[in-house]
């Protein structure tokens, strides 16, 4: 019998003999790995910004927002008549929602919808009134200046934090002493005292963004708006009246936040007479519907590449069976010559084995390829995992083994005395 | 103590029948025949005498139907497939009428291949192949290919690989008939150089042109033995 070493340099010499005849034998390989790795990093990329967004939002809250109930048969557009329009989470349902168990505490947004304008240029950015904890419950950070102190909100200063967004829309680049100017909404001149951020970009429905904000103190905001936003559309006025717009709850135990989300639900269903005036998301809930979906493709991707890797399996064996039928003399002079089975088996087994890990090498080089040239062109995020990697090679040695085995065995049983005798 | 007068092998009443669906076609109808230490023997016959045959049985590529062949005094015939192959590789050197060279190797890697079955390692036996390939006069081809190589020459490389493990004797079928008669000459001429070194020699061919050059002439026909015949007095010992 061979040593180890000597079969496995045979089999790499007799494969670079036919070096384009290997290539193409394990192009199955190549694009069944190729394609997997490059999918599994656009899907992994995904997941990623999905799931990053989603914990941004923090996945020991749950956010109640209002919402504008959609009533049947009624359309807003060309009305005439002026309405008042009060619709949303009030004031009871948060002292309601604070009292119940698992319920550690309760940040508003309450939006004051008034247009920001800035020169000429109407501006998305949304006035907001908030409560001391916002910063920490929504995952900010101050960048500039301070945040609202007790102070401020004890004596409904006029002033306001605003956000990153903020300060690039309404302020030249490079303009400094930003701290400390002043900012005129409509009639109230709002003093800036610091810049936050939210690395995540993360949103709340209806309200939008928070790096869009203006934060001014909850107490300011009441005070000065009474909750009520009114302005004139067409002939008629429009008056809006929502108490607050949307509550960041902060379970004590994580455990049971599904009891207390489901709680809530029945409490603001009751409360709220079936009108469909809120909405609820729960972070962790979003989370495991996302792994969920993701296990799903998960499992559809994998049949897909395995569905590939044993058609590129079957194309090496058939190569490979034809390849000891050209190759009978070569394996009756070597068992003539002192081979026993087991050296052919391994030669025959290991050529396949390299073939197809070479092929899934060349896949992976190629998937991670395609990857980064779909971050390039489409900025979609892409992330290869060292397990997908690890595992495409893995398997492709496996693809090796499996289809290997066969043609191998072949080889093994060829009768020397028949190809031995003349050409 | 070997002496030179051991047999190397010895053929008792070897008998080789094929079966062909409910045909029976007897091919070698019991030979008997004996190869001493350092003789220099031709089994000589026309196609159909079953020389084919006895040389496979002789090589252990085949096994006789009954009879019992003794190889340096060990009978061969309950051997398994393993045990089969090893004594191919250490007992055994075959020399092919095609020469059955590697053609995407080298002269020195050709005569390795042997040695690469029988574990010698790489330095000793690229040391074994150098000494080999100058024994055969090619010792300034080691680096080339077979594609290179005149076939004389290859048949010489053959000759050094077939000798790489040291075999108790060398099995050569037929090993000048793609060779012209000049290179042919050239060829026996290496097979005497090896005979008298010492090393024993069975040829199996169908050129009775060939029969002068051997010690013992063993004529083939219909899968019998016509004739043995002694060319040269065996002195039983130097």
């Amino acid at each position: 019998m061979m040593l180890a070493r000597d079969v496995l340099a045979l089999s790499i010499h007799n494969l670079l003999l036919h070096k384009f005849r290997s290539f193409l034998t394990s192009l199955g390989v190549i694009f069944g790995v190729g394609s997997v790795i490059a999918m599994l990093a656009i899907s992994e990329g995904a997941k990623r910004a999905a799931l990053e967004q989603i914990e941004a939002m923090g996945i020991d809250k749950i956010i109640i927002y209002s919402q504008k109930p959609l009533i049947d048969g009624k359309s807003d557009g060309g009305s005439t008549s002026s309405v008042v329009e009060s619709y949303g989470l009030t004031d009871k349902d948060v002292f309601h929602i604070s009292n119940m168990d698992n319920v550690d505490r309760i940040s508003t947004l309450t939006n004051t919808r008034k247009k920001v304008l800035k020169g000429l240029n109407r501006t998305d950015l949304k006035l907001i009134g908030i409560d001391y904890t916002f910063l920490e419950d929504s995952n900010s950070q101050m960048v500039d200046g301070r945040y609202f102190s007790a102070m401020d909100f004890r004596d409904k200063h006029n002033v306001c934090v605003i956000g990153t967004n903020v300060k690039r829309k309404l302020f030249q680049l490079g303009e400094t002493n930003i701290v400390g100017s002043n900012l005129r909404i409509e009639n109230q001149v709002y003093k800036i005292i610091g810049i936050f951020h939210n690395e995540y970009g993360s949103q709340y429905p209806e309200i939008g963004a928070q790096n869009d904000m203006i934060l001014i103190p909850e107490s300011t905001a009441e005070a000065t708006y009474n909750n009520y936003a009114f302005w004139r559309e067409g002939r008629a006025w429009r008056i809006v009246k929502v108490e607050n717009d949307v509550l960041i709850v902060k379970v004590e135990e994580l455990m049971h936040i599904d009891d207390t989300s489901k709680r809530i639900s029945n409490y603001l269903s009751k409360s709220h007479e079936n009108l469909q005036d809120w909405g609820m998301i729960v972070p962790l809930e979003l989370l495991k519907q996302r792994e969920q979906t993701q296990n799903i493709f998960t499992i559809v991707m994998s049949s897909i590449a395995a569905i590939s890797l044993v058609v590129g399996g079957i194309g090496i064996m058939n190569i490979m069976l034809a390849s000891v039928f050209e190759r009978r003399k070569e394996i009756g002079t070597r068992r003539a010559l002192g081979a026993q089975k087991i050296d052919i088996i391994l030669q025959f087994l290991l050529e396949t084995v390299f073939l197809t890990t070479s092929g899934g090498v060349m896949g992976i080089l190629a998937g991670i390829g395609i990857a980064k040239i779909i971050t390039h062109y489409s900025g979609m995020p892409t992330i290869y995992s060292t397990w997908s990697i690890l595992a495409s090679l893995i398997i492709s040695s496996l693809v090796g083994i499996i289809f290997g085995t066969y043609p191998a065995y072949k080889a093994a049983q060829q009768n020397p005395i028949n190809v031995l005798r003349g050409e | 103590m070997p002496s030179d007068s051991e047999n190397i092998v010895e053929l008792r009443d070897i008998r080789k029948t094929y079966v062909k669906g409910d045909l029976q076609v007897p091919v070698l109808k019991g030979i008997n025949a004996t190869v001493k230490r350092g003789e220099f023997v031709g089994f000589i016959g026309t196609s159909g005498s079953g020389k084919s045959t006895l040389l496979n049985i002789l090589g252990l590529l085949d096994v006789p139907t009954s009879g019992q062949y003794l190889l340096e005094g060990r009978n061969v015939e309950s051997l398994t497939d393993w045990e089969l192959a090893d004594i191919r590789n250490k007992k055994i050197g075959f020399i092919f009428q095609s020469f059955n060279l590697f053609p995407h190797l080298t002269v020195e890697q050709n005569i390795e291949v042997p040695m690469l079955y029988g574990r010698v390692p790489k330095r000793k036996r690229q040391k074994i192949a150098l000494e080999l390939a100058h024994r055969v006069k090619l010792g300034h081809r080691l680096g080339h290919r077979p594609g290179q190589l005149s076939g004389g020459e290859c048949q010489r490389i053959a000759i050094a690989r077939a000798l790489s493990n040291n075999p108790a004797f060398i099995l050569a079928d037929e090993p000048t008939g793609n060779l012209d008669e000049k290179t042919s000459d050239e060829i026996m001429e290496l097979f005497h150089e090896l005979h008298n070194q010492g090393v024993t020699l069975v040829m199996v061919t169908h050129n009775p042109l060939l029969a002068p050059h051997y010690d013992k002439i063993i004529r083939l026909r219909d899968g019998q033995i016509e004739s043995v015949e002694q060319e040269k007095k065996e002195s039983g010992g130097q």
